[in-house]
């Protein structure tokens, strides 16, 4: 295929594909860069290399403070976002309810509804029912926006596993409860993996739910270094910003060893 | 218990949550835009249309979002060609440029387009180095900070919705239509192009959409004085704390987004079926 295409159009492409590439990664390796300068200010390229910021960031109480609430929130969103997506792509994919299709949509909704509709929403809601937002609002609400993920990748496992396994497994006689966990789990365990990653992603990096959702003294990474850019940033930012990065490129070789990025990409 | 019975036992966690923490707060929302007073009114709608701020501001979203989708489509779409078109290995690399800034939290890539386009920032500094701009200039607080931005926030979606599409194409048609004689740009014209197309209106909705209802990288971006729809409803929420009239422009956004939606979801849909 590459072969029947011009040269100088391939010298192109691969130009093209290299500021592109600069691009979308640029704003990433700037903030890495600023978080290893020395100065004060923000600057990029960074003056001198020194790591201080990080050792700033980790002494200081409020990103700590930051850092643990947005681990929490993730982890239970990705426990809960998991159970509840996988559950229903299990049962969405057999196609034996009525509407199942239009359930499957259901459920992807939040992807394609923007959030800050949902936000507004659910703080109007929540303030009227019950009072101040908690943890416990964000935790749902994240679940909302995270469940999907699992959805997806789940049932694009599903779409390609052998659908007359459990046939044969009820034949041989096991019982319903086995044959969800010993045939059907596994069966999808890779893409529930995979989703649950994602929905820690989602959850840990989300800032419009959290920018909303948010009360004096409850604030999350994102939120936190969303507040110091509006008003006062320094390199620290920087450094926060630089780890959470680590942790996004931790997840994704994560997510490749798990399905394959690229099946993901593509589906 | 009958496979019915399982199978709700399956869904039925998932779809009440759904239900109740999903859909009634969108309700709760829509029923605020209509509540003045007195009850039912229409007063926010009236404040937002009759004030030319508010109109100046959605022609803002509107206008910005079109040439964000625009400028996403010409990068995305031979991206996504070239991403088709090479080895399994240079494609994982290509996918894992396109998504790891996808993953990566909003406020980070924004914060790194903050530093660069900054009065300080490299590509100022470097424009003045050429003499091409004067002393104070700085593209911070700009229109053009945030379609730069928000280019780059968008882009992998719709590389990855054009990917799908091309990814699905037979190899075999373009083959073809180069040993019947066409030159690479007619076969991209007459044989990739329609093929694509599902892929192009797809991703170029959703950019659109989701373009028009950010309010992160618009707000540090374009800063108090140039703001968009998205931004002005999160400034009325927690600043003036007015919250009918925010549900007013949430409606007035959601009302354009469902208009771009629905076509959305109808060509996802046929594509997979």
């Amino acid at each position: 295929m590459v072969k029947s295409i011009p040269t100088p159009l391939r010298i192109f492409a691969w130009v093209f594909v290299g500021v592109t590439g600069l691009f979308l990664l640029g704003p990433l390796i700037v903030v890495v860069g600023v978080s290893l300068s020395e100065s004060r200010f923000i600057s990029f390229p960074p003056n001198g290399l020194s790591l201080h910021w990080y050792r700033q960031v980790l002494s200081s109480d409020a990103y700590v403070a930051a850092a643990w609430l947005s681990l929490r929130v993730a982890v239970l969103v990705t426990i809960s976002a998991t159970l509840l997506g996988g559950a229903a792509a299990v049962a969405i994919h057999r196609r034996k309810l009525p509407g199942s299709e239009t359930m499957g949509a259901f459920f992807l909704s939040p992807l394609v509804l923007p959030t800050i509709i949902y936000a507004i929403g659910m703080l109007m809601l929540w303030s009227t029912l019950f009072g101040p937002v908690s943890i416990l609002t964000l935790w749902i609400s994240h679940t909302i926006i995270a469940a999907p993920y699992v959805v997806r990748t789940t049932l694009a496992v599903l779409a390609d596993s052998d659908p007359f396994l459990e046939e044969a497994a009820a034949t041989m006689g096991a019982g319903r409860m086995q044959r969800l966990f010993l045939v059907v789990l596994p069966q999808c365990a890779p893409g529930l993996a995979a989703g649950a990653f994602f929905a820690f992603n989602v959850s840990f990096d989300e800032a419009v739910l959290s920018l909303f959702l948010r009360k004096p003294g409850m604030t999350t990474l994102p939120v936190q270094i969303y507040s110091q850019l509006e008003f006062s940033p320094d390199p620290s930012v920087a450094a926060v910003s630089t780890i959470m990065i680590l942790l996004t490129v931790v997840l994704i070789l994560v997510i490749d060893r798990i399905v394959g990025v690229q099946k993901f990409a593509s589906s | 218990m009958t496979d019915r019975q399982e199978n709700l036992f399956l869904v039925l966690p998932g779809l009440a949550l759904l239900a109740l923490a999903f859909f009634v707060p969108i309700g709760q929302m829509l029923v605020l835009a209509f509540q003045g007073p007195e009850g039912f009114t229409l007063q926010h709608f009236a404040r937002f249309l009759g004030d030319p701020f508010y109109l100046g501001v959605l022609w803002r979203t509107v206008k910005l979002s079109a040439l964000i989708t625009l400028l996403c489509l010409m990068i995305g779409f031979p991206l996504a060609y070239i991403m088709a078109h090479v080895g399994p290995r240079a494609r994982l690399w290509l996918v894992i440029m396109v998504i790891l800034p996808l993953m990566t939290s909003v406020v980070i890539r924004t914060f790194g387009w903050m530093v660069v386009l900054s009065r300080s920032g490299l590509i100022p500094s470097t424009l003045r180095d050429f003499g091409l701009v004067g002393r104070a200039f700085s593209l911070m607080h700009t229109e053009t900070a945030i379609v730069i931005g928000m280019v780059q926030v968008l882009l992998p979606f719709m590389t990855l919705s054009i990917l799908g599409v091309i990814l699905r194409m037979d190899p075999k048609l373009e083959e073809a239509a180069r040993t019947m004689g066409c030159t690479f740009l007619q076969t991209l014209r007459t044989v990739v192009l329609p093929l694509a197309t599902p892929g192009i209106i797809a991703g170029s909705l959703l950019v659109f959409t989701l373009s028009a209802s950010s309010f992160v990288t618009p707000n540090l971006l374009g800063g108090p004085r140039v703001q968009v729809l998205a931004a002005s409803i999160y400034r009325q929420v927690t600043q003036t704390l007015d919250w009918n009239f925010a549900a007013a422009q949430a409606v007035i956004l959601f009302a354009g987004v469902l208009l771009v939606l629905i076509p959305y979801i109808r060509l996802v849909r046929r594509a997979d079926g």
